[in-house]
Formats: structure tokens, sequence, C-alpha cells
């Protein structure tokens, strides 16, 4: 009798165990199956998300093309690790003398401070160049002249600067359109006297709603755009 | 019989055990391809696991070089690691320049490395765990200051 419950009991026990043994590895592969749940709904929320695009288009002959994608959540959590030259705790240590005298602290707390308008208008025989506050962005435009060979139109003769070759006509060999901001550029200041808070600065990035194009640069020869949007890719 | 029956269970799970924990990291994945006549043909394919496991093998002088220097790159690397994960199949970086393609991208935890060319193809694919686990390892047999 004993023989037999102790036969009809060990026998489920024994089975079960086996059962356990069996699905034990199982269970172990649990944790990694719920964290691919986790990153695949963070994936499907990723319009929430912020991403920073970079997009170089060189069309010279090589025809060289970079697209970078960026989260701001992941650049403001891997930025405080770099200790890296002047960048440490993602504030970038700023040297004067590096930016030939100008007080770019200075010049971009004046800014900050002032109501909207233009505040620097600059037109040479090579460049234009303008700085503005508009909207709650400042807005920097400069725009680099070219000279082609050739006769000039008589409108392009009226306009053009009486200095300038008149065997030569203008053209806009370059243009670089930058809008960030101003909360971005409070941000950037709010670190010490001779430090940007670039950590600071993504953060405020991160904060600002809609999207953003950042910096435009139109050459000849190459196209750069940086821009700020709820897509996890550049086209 | 009762005997060879629970010795073939048990080798079994033994089996199944170390087969799931072997592959539970997933993955790595090495792939280059030469395009000129006779050039090198290498793929590897191999658990993840394996590597954190290796390194516990390699010399302390030979790692040295390695692990003195972690402090510079390690917590970086780490929390990079870390957050890619949180961004499967997506692509961080592409170079196209002529005939060469580079890109850097998720597939699903692994980060992968693909570059393409006329004179060779290189595809790399690490799971981001395994890259923790070895940052781990180095951290803790960096030599005490």
């Amino acid at each position: 009798m004993t023989s037999i419950l102790t036969h009809r009991t060990t026998r489920p026990a024994s089975i079960a165990l086996a059962a356990t043994l069996l699905l034990a590895p199982l269970a172990t592969l649990a944790p990694a199956s719920r964290a691919q749940e986790v990153t695949v709904s963070s994936s499907s929320s990723a319009t929430s998300e912020r991403w920073l695009h970079v997009r170089v288009i060189d069309s010279g002959h090589k025809g060289e093309t970079v697209r970078v994608n960026v989260p701001l959540e992941m650049a403001e959590k891997v930025l405080p690790a770099i200790h890296k030259d002047r960048l440490h705790n993602g504030k970038v240590q700023i040297n004067h003398s590096d930016i030939e005298g100008v007080d770019l602290k200075a010049l971009l707390e004046a800014v900050r401070s002032s109501k909207d308008g233009e505040y620097v208008t600059v037109q040479s025989n090579d460049n234009d160049v303008r700085v503005a506050k508009q909207a709650g962005y400042m807005v920097v435009h400069v725009t680099e002249k070219g000279f082609k060979p050739g006769k000039l139109e008589k409108d392009d003769k009226d306009k053009s600067d009486k200095s300038a070759d008149k065997s030569e006509r203008s053209y806009e060999r370059s243009r670089v359109d930058v809008k960030i901001p101003m909360k971005v550029v409070e941000a950037l200041l709010s670190a010490g006297q001779d430090e940007l808070d670039i950590l600071a600065a993504l953060r405020a990035l991160s904060a600002h709603g809609g999207d953003t194009e950042l910096v435009t640069v139109k050459s000849d020869d190459s196209t750069v755009r940086v821009w700020l949007d709820s897509k996890n890719v550049s086209d | 019989m009762m005997i060879l029956a629970k010795l073939a269970l048990g080798t079994a799970t033994t089996l199944m055990v170390a087969g799931v924990y072997t592959f539970r990291e997933g993955t790595i994945r090495v792939d280059v391809d030469e395009q000129r006549e006779g050039g090198a043909h290498v793929h590897i394919w191999a658990p993840a696991a394996v590597v954190p496991m290796a390194l516990h093998f390699v010399p302390d002088d030979k790692l040295r070089q390695v692990t003195e220097r972690s402090n510079e790159w390690a917590p970086l690397a780490r929390i990079a690691a870390r957050e890619l994960r949180k961004y499967p199949n997506t692509t961080f970086v592409e170079v196209e320049d002529g005939e060469q393609h580079v890109k850097v991208s998720t597939v699903g935890t692994k980060i992968q490395v693909d570059v393409t060319g006329p004179e060779e193809n290189v595809h790399v694919a690490v799971p981001l765990v395994m890259i923790d686990d070895v940052i781990a390892q180095i951290a803790a047999r960096q030599p005490a200051s």
C-alpha cells in the first residue's frame, strides 16, 4: 500500500518537477521579451519624441550625403557622460580669444533681453548679414555673394554697387539661415560666465513644440539642413 | 528503463537550459566579403553570451590597456548602449559617398554597422545587452588605483 502511494505521489511530482525544469529557461527569457515589449511600445509612442536631424548633401562629383538622426532624449542622457577637451558635464568652455574678441555671451544676452526687431544688418559687396529677433526666435541670415563674368542687365546695373566690376554679374554664392528658439538661447546662457550649457539648450529644444527648421545652408555645391521634428527618419 | 528516462530528461533539460542561457543575449554576426578575386569571405555567427564568458579567460596584462583607460569611455558607452535599446529599428547615421555606403542603425535589440563598397562589404551586428555586459566586466577588472 505504502509503495503504491509512494509511486502514485512521486510520479506526478516528478512530472511536475520535469515540467518546471523544462519551463524554467523560458521564465529566464521572459524579462527579455518584456524588454522587447517596452522597446516596441516606446517606438510606437515615438510621436511625442523629439528628434534632431542633420542632413548634408554635397553635390560634388562624388555626391556625398550624410544623414544623422538623434533622439533628443538620448542626447540629453549621453551628453553629460562626455568629458573631452572643453566639453564637460554637458557644458562647453568658451575662450574669448577663440572668437576673435567677440563676447559671444554678451552678444546673445543683448539679443535675449531686447524686444523683437532687426539688430544687425550688414550689406557689402561680398556678404549680406541680418540678425533679428522675431516671434520668440533668434534669426540669422547670411548671404555670401559671388561674381560671374558676363555683362550686367540694365536692371542689375542699377541695383549693383558702383564699386563692383561692371564686367561681372553678382549672384548668391551661399546662403545660411539660422532660426533658434529664444528659450534655447536663454538655456545656452544659463551656465557660468565662460561656458555654454549645451545640455540645458538640448532640454529647451526638447521642450520646444512643433517642427522647427534650425539651420539651412545652401551653396553651389552643398546643402546642409538641421531640423527638429517628431519623426525618427530624415526623409 | 526508468533510470534511462530520467537520465535523458536530465540531459535534455541541461542542454535546454545551457542553450537558452547561451542565446539569451542573442547572437553576434560578422560578415566580411572582399569583392576582389580570391578575396576573403568571413562569416561569423556566435552567441553573444560567449564574449563576456571569454573575457574571463583573457589575462589581466593583455586587458590592462583597455581597462586602464576605461574610465574615459566606459560610462559613455554604457549609457549609449542602454539608450540605444529604446530605439529599435532606427537609422542613426547614414553616409553615402559615391559607391561607398555606411550605415549605423539598430535592428531590434542589436546595433548594426553596414559598410558596403566596391572593394568590400562588412556587416557587423552586436546585441546591445552584450555591450553592457562587456563594459561591466572591463570596469570590474580595472586595476585598483
